[in-house]
């Protein structure tokens, strides 16, 4: 570590450069596998989280990554940053191949990009103080002295809502959801970051809470020109959040476009099973019936072919055969599925029988 | 046989837990019951402590190991013996004190080793990944399976008889006691995502050992630790029972057991007395520990 | 009217914390007629969950319960553990949030199913597994069969779900309470599970109370909508009348959750209308409305003298004194 940075540096060193027009992050073909277990600790198989993910997020947009249980965006999330290391695949963030770092190299390639986690109880030391929570990465970083890190500590507090003079010095369990998730944020804007990945950082909160901590989020990615990959499993606070909305199903994703679009003209079926199974409080949209059917299969042996096909009501023998690549149908919007919805649909419709996997 | 779904469960709102439903009545009951089980051990502890430690700095106590056979088998609340005089005219008292001493002295040594060695292999093995986690969790796991006190006395008997060398053989049940535990609570807190956040605000991973881990298991260690004390004061005092630990004339509570048991039937007491005083002392040791626990909050 | 399936009056409960007192409940009543759904929706803290708890007897004992409870005109509350039994399973039961912790997880599914079935009716087993399976099948259980010698873990969320579902079902009960029954499975599981229940409903002929956060689930599946803050019922409608075009919703704190929660119509990254602070620390008690320290067109009225809840509208009450015009915040 050469020297002390100043607090608000941004530019890094060599090798970690913005260039305008490139992506801030770049990942490429993620791959990240777990070994299951069964009881007694025998090796039972392996599954692949995320298969071959492969997306941008450019400097100052949102990017809302949307997906049900076993899609793989906690996962991916996390080898994003390297913790742990994805299988193989790439990820470049500001021009640095993360996954080719290592030590202190990684440390210092990683340093812009900040993670909020789900449980803010969890995700804070619990015998240590806010102040010291919030102070810990300018420490590990040696930026500025005792005294510099200090009023960093209070501009961060005051810029995530929490009264400095009344907050500092408490520890978390005296802090309500809400105030703890700010806690993690004022952490998390410590060093300046360019990109916040947030995984399900609001989920666990009430509802006007949430509300709050998200215009907090908008807040700062007004007045701190941030990026942020917003990962949840809900389609419309994903929306309400982001510039683009990827969507994954099992370790791959369907579809990726601008949340308008995957909105109003959903090219995946499983985009448009989502938004039909979502209740909604608008008048005239009681009791759509889902377009989806059957269990989500088991990770572990995924279907064959496009990954949805067990509960698709369009798949076909095509889709069993050949797993569909992601293709780009209008600007900016891709989808990776044989038979889009703004396609008709297939001549011989019906999913696929289910006793082939659904276990 | 299918195979398991991915286990995870939607982050969701968390209710506030029902709040302890009892009257104001009960709960009184309660939190004295919660104060007693903390303050008595720690009374009954330090009355004992202070018998042994402090009790011969103000009174002059006669020889724990050496007696007048002339006045021998006095019984209790004679004069100049509170307890009386055993088969060999030393006295009872004295040797319940100064065999107290040897009993925390062995106890607190043994397990402090047994924190500083132990616990630092615990954490450094729940820490460490790979080959070098391997290697010190099978050391803690080889130790400890050991009966503790076959191997306590297996080196005892090879290295000889004396305070220092009993020390030294318990500390082989004292190291993995306290390592095995201290591995499983660094495993437990390394999968937290504070530690996680920690890695990722740039922390080093000793300053994550030193600042996160230990602070938050150090209740745990020492509720461990208690216990620890208490087995290993049971392990001394099987250890001089059997004569490979503390030799007489030396007093030390297991020496008198076994003194005692040649008259078991005529004069109990003599067994009676060091008996009841492990007992007391050992079962303080374990409730404090389970007050503490409890107080802590800790698993 | 008068055959109402449960009927809820002045219901309160109040729990000794500290030695101080918390009023969970504070005066709930309601209604619920047969066949219907009703929804009662609160965030937590609002009291929901201990409401329907203590209707069902729930609650440990020693808790301080007031005020009634009738299912079919037999009060329920203040019964023993041995007479709620006979109603519990037969006439009411309740489906629990988390089907990973209420259901035994070293037992088989079919075998909790069964142990339920034969609590309530003498069948010997061979007719308790006969109709275990085909309560599998009610709720729509794939391969039936096959899940009956399932342990929990084996199954997903979803489907474990389905089975506490035909736990509860397993005496056919005029009543089931669903406590967050879906808030933690997925959007697209919630949609299978919700349907079901509503199926089950028609077929037979039961009568449902939702319990839940999601104010989107209770726009969609219920008929009727409880909204709780603090204890109180500050609103209660007719779904349709509450949401919907009229949009017709008068207090301000049910405004506030509409308006806090994302809505796929809005354009991104508008700015949420908030409202700030916390809900209310149970153990003051405060001399007005409970909400009025948060809310934004709070007057010294509301501060001074708690609104009572009263049916300003036909079939729609609201406790308020500066209620919202034209559903819409002033």
């Amino acid at each position: 570590m050469s020297g002390k940075h100043s607090m608000n540096d941004r530019s890094g060193q060599a090798g970690d450069q913005l260039v305008a027009g490139e992506p801030l992050l770049s990942a490429r073909d993620v791959v990240q596998e777990f070994v299951v277990r069964a009881r007694g600790g025998v090796r039972e198989g392996v599954v692949q989280a995320v298969s071959g993910v492969s997306f941008d997020v450019m400097p100052g947009e949102t990017l809302g990554i949307v997906g049900e249980t076993g899609s793989g965006k906690s996962t991916l999330a996390r080898a994003l940053l390297q913790a742990p290391r994805p299988k193989s695949g790439s990820v470049v963030f500001r021009g640095a191949d993360l996954t080719k770092l290592r030590g202190g190299k990684l440390l210092r390639a990683r340093r812009h990009m900040q993670f909020v986690f789900q449980d803010p109880f969890s995700s804070l030391d619990p015998k240590w103080k806010v102040r010291s929570i919030v102070e810990e990465p300018l420490i590990a970083y040696r930026t500025g002295g005792m005294k510099t890190r200090r009023e960093r500590v209070s501009e961060l507090l005051d810029l995530v809502g929490l009264d400095p003079v009344r907050y500092a010095k408490r520890h978390p369990r005296e802090l309500s959801g809400g105030q703890a998730q700010r806690v993690a944020i004022a952490r998390a804007l410590a060093l300046s970051p360019s990109l916040i990945i947030c995984d399900e950082a609001v989920s666990s909160l009430d509802v006007l809470i949430q509300a709050q901590v998200l215009n907090l989020f908008e807040k700062l990615r007004g007045e701190l020109g941030l990026s942020y990959l917003f990962i949840a499993h809900d389609l419309a606070l994903v929306k309400q959040v982001s510039d683009r909305v990827a969507v994954m199903y099992l370790g791959k994703l369907c579809e990726v476009g601008p949340g308008d679009a995957v909105y109003r003209e959903p090219l995946h079926p499983y985009t448009r099973a989502l938004l039909d199974s979502i209740p909604s409080t608008e008048p005239g949209d009681r009791r759509r019936s889902s377009t989806i059917k059957g269990e989500p299969p088991s990770p572990i042996n995924p279907p064959s072919g496009c990954r949805f096909r067990t509960r698709c009501p369009r798949a076909t023998e095509q889709c069993a055969l050949e797993e569909p690549m992601p293709r780009e149908l209008a600007p900016g919007h891709l989808v990776a599925c044989h038979f889009p919805l703004s396609q008709p649909a297939p001549a011989i419709t019906g999913a696929v029988p289910a006793k082939e996997t659904v276990l | 046989m299918a195979a398991p779904f991915p286990n995870a469960t939607l982050a969701t709102p968390v209710p506030p837990p029902l709040p302890s439903l009892i009257n104001a009545r009960r709960l009184r009951a309660q939190r004295l019951g919660r104060a007693l089980r903390l303050w008595v051990p720690v009374g009954i502890l330090a009355l004992i402590l202070g018998m042994c430690f402090l009790l011969p700095l103000v009174v002059t106590l006669p020889s724990s190991t050496a007696g007048n056979i002339l006045y021998n088998n006095e019984p209790p609340f004679s004069p100049g013996h509170l307890l009386g005089t055993d088969v060999q005219g030393v006295d009872f008292f004295s040797m319940l004190v100064y065999g107290g001493q040897v009993a925390f002295e062995i106890g607190v040594a043994v397990t402090v080793i047994g924190i500083v060695i132990g616990g630092t292999i615990g954490v450094i093995g729940g820490f460490a990944t790979g080959w070098l986690d391997a290697v010190l969790g099978r050391v803690l796991d080889i130790l400890l399976a050991f009966p503790a006190l076959v191997l306590a006395l297996v080196i005892a008997e090879g290295l000889g008889p004396s305070e220092i060398h009993v020390i030294y053989a318990l500390s082989f049940f004292g190291i993995p006691f306290v390592g095995r535990f201290a591995r499983g609570a660094t495993v437990t807190i390394r999968g937290l995502p504070y530690i996680t956040a920690a890695r990722l605000s740039g922390t080093r991973r000793w300053r994550i050992i030193v600042r996160h881990v230990l602070p938050n298991i150090m209740p745990s260690i020492v509720t461990i630790s208690l216990l620890g004390i208490g087995i290993t004061i049971i392990l001394e005092g099987a250890l001089d029972f059997l004569g490979y630990g503390i030799q007489q004339p030396e007093a030390s509570w297991g020496n008198m057991i076994a003194l005692g048991q040649q008259v078991l039937t005529a004069q109990p007491e003599y067994v009676l007395i060091p008996s009841i005083a492990l007992l007391v002392t050992v079962a303080s040791l374990n409730m404090l520990g389970d007050a503490l626990r409890e107080r802590w909050g800790t698993q | 009217m008068t055959d109402a399936l449960l009927q809820v009056d002045d219901l309160r409960v109040t729990f000794a914390v500290g030695g101080r007192e918390v009023r969970a409940v504070d005066g709930v009543s309601f209604t619920v007629d047969p066949g219907r759904t009703l929804a009662i929706i609160g965030e937590s803290g609002s009291g929901k969950t201990v409401c329907c708890r203590a209707i069902l007897g729930l609650l440990p004992t020693g808790t301080a319960i007031g005020g009634s409870a009738r299912l079919r005109g037999a009060e329920l509350l203040g019964l023993s553990d041995a007479e709620l039994r006979r109603y519990r399973g037969s006439d009411i039961a309740m489906v629990f949030q988390d089907p990973a912790r209420s259901l035994n997880p070293t037992m088989r599914v079919g075998l909790q199913i069964t142990e339920a079935i034969r609590t309530h009716r003498k069948v010997d087993r061979r007719e308790a597994h006969t109709q275990a399976i085909e309560l599998l099948r009610l709720v729509r259980m794939p391969a039936a069969e096959r899940r009956f010698d399932e342990y929990p873990h084996q199954l997903s969320g979803g489907m474990r779900q389905r089975v506490m579902i035909a736990i509860a079902l397993a005496c056919r009960p005029k009543l089931l309470v669903a406590d967050e029954a879906t808030t933690a499975l997925d959007v697209t599981t919630q949609a299978q599970i919700m349907e079901l229940l509503l199926d089950l409903q028609t077929e037979l002929d039961m009568a449902l109370i939702l319990i839940s956060h999601d104010m989107g689930l209770a726009a969609s599946y219920s008929d009727e909508v409880l909204v709780m803050y603090a204890g109180k019922i500050v609103e209660q409608a007719p779904a349709t009348r509450l949401f919907g075009a009229e949009g017709a919703v008068r207090m301000r704190y049910t405004r506030a959750l509409l308006d806090a929660i994302p809505h796929l119509e809005r354009p991104a990254h508008a700015e949420l209308p908030v409202v700030g602070g916390r809900p209310p620390d149970p153990t003051t008690r405060l001399p007005g409305c409970s909400f009025a320290p948060r809310c934004a067109s709070a007057a010294d009225d509301c501060l001074a003298k708690a609104p009572a809840l009263l049916e300003h509208a036909p079939g729609h009450r609201w406790a308020c004194w500066h209620p919202c015009e034209n559903g819409v915040a002033s």
